[in-house]
């Protein structure tokens, strides 16, 4: 019985192991340089029908497609940016996960830094005029101290 | 006083802050700009579904007014839509069924022609054919260049072959009247 079960296990390892020789020979690629571009290409680029995973995460058929185009672009040696450009042109800045800067986007940016510089100030405005109220209060209660004592 | 409007300051940030995620609760995330829209339709060589022999190109769409609605026979919601397609088809709409494949994996390719057209037929004379003829997408090519994310969707395109709408999801009267009639009814007026 102990057997058979290891026979078994045996048995399911190599069929997971085929599989994943499988899913990775569907891919090949001649350079290293390649291989880890289109790695990086499915990490970055978004499946536009199941939209909080990349392509490389997803099954969905158009994720599929996607990848096979990938791979395409780069067996006719297209850079980076032109991969990204090629779908962009067809599926918006949305396929990609780094937004472009634009008048509408540029929010993205600027709203933090500039919700930094308004707490800042409205720190520095309120110490400042704290301290003064203090000093002239705690002045008068010293020359009342003062004036008492003489 | 000039005490009170300070302290409106920060409950009007809260305000503005509540009324932008009050109004993100009834966005669609997926519906997006097409980067597609007032394009002319890409350029493709493709069959015809029922007779392969037949091709088309992007010209084929020059002089009409067409709606050009992605489908499948193994989409649900295309199933949904074909009736109301049959009656747009019925008023005079003329519709084009760009038809691809879910079991034709462009890297194993199993399933034969004469078997999806097969499953086409039945599929339309159960639920009614609003489609002038179908351009079959072999290998979804030229659905890729069309940004494409799934089925049903469909493309509104004016007589010089540009493309004036993107619908993602199915067309029924609500989305028909709201989205599609006016710029429809513009474009074949010209």
């Amino acid at each position: 019985m102990k057997r058979l079960v290891s026979t078994l296990f045996v048995v399911m390892l190599a069929c997971l192991s085929s599989l994943v020789v499988a899913t990775e020979d569907k891919f090949h690629f001649d350079s290293p340089e390649k291989t880890a571009l289109f790695v990086e290409l499915t990490k970055e680029l978004r499946c536009p029908k199941c939209q909080n995973q990349n392509i490389a995460d997803s099954d969905a058929m158009i994720a599929v497609d996607l990848k096979r185009k990938v791979y395409e672009l780069l067996q006719k040696d297209y850079d980076k940016e032109q991969v990204i450009d090629f779908m962009k042109q067809r599926y918006g800045d949305f396929v990609y996960y780094q937004p472009p800067v634009n008048p509408m986007t540029i929010w993205l940016w600027l709203l933090p830094v500039l919700f930094i510089f308004t707490a800042l100030a409205g720190i520095v405005i309120t110490r400042k005029r704290q301290v003064v109220e203090m000093d002239s209060e705690q002045l008068a209660k010293a020359q009342a101290i003062l004036e008492r004592d003489e | 006083m000039k005490k009170v409007a300070l302290y409106l300051i920060p409950l009007g940030l809260f305000l503005g802050l509540i009324l932008f995620l009050y109004q993100g609760l009834f966005s669609n995330p997926r519906e997006h700009q097409s980067s597609l829209l007032e394009q002319p339709m890409p350029e493709f060589v493709l069959p015809d579904l029922m007779n392969i022999e037949q091709t088309y190109t992007e010209d084929v769409f020059l002089g009409k007014v067409t709606l050009l609605n992605v489908w499948g026979v193994w989409c649900i919601t295309c199933a949904v839509e074909l009736p109301y397609l049959k009656q747009l088809q019925n008023e005079g709409k003329h519709i084009v069924g760009l038809y691809f494949d879910q079991d034709i994996d462009p890297d194993f390719g199993i399933k034969t022609v004469a078997r999806v057209q097969q499953e086409v037929t039945d599929k339309l004379s159960q639920l009614g054919n609003p489609y002038a003829y179908n351009i079959f997408d072999v290998k979804r090519d030229l659905s890729m260049d069309l940004g494409v994310t799934g089925a049903p969707e469909t493309y509104l395109i004016d007589q010089q072959g540009k493309i004036r709408l993107h619908h993602i999801g199915d067309i029924n009267p609500r989305v028909w009247n709201k989205k599609f009639a006016a710029i429809y009814h513009e474009l074949v007026a010209q």
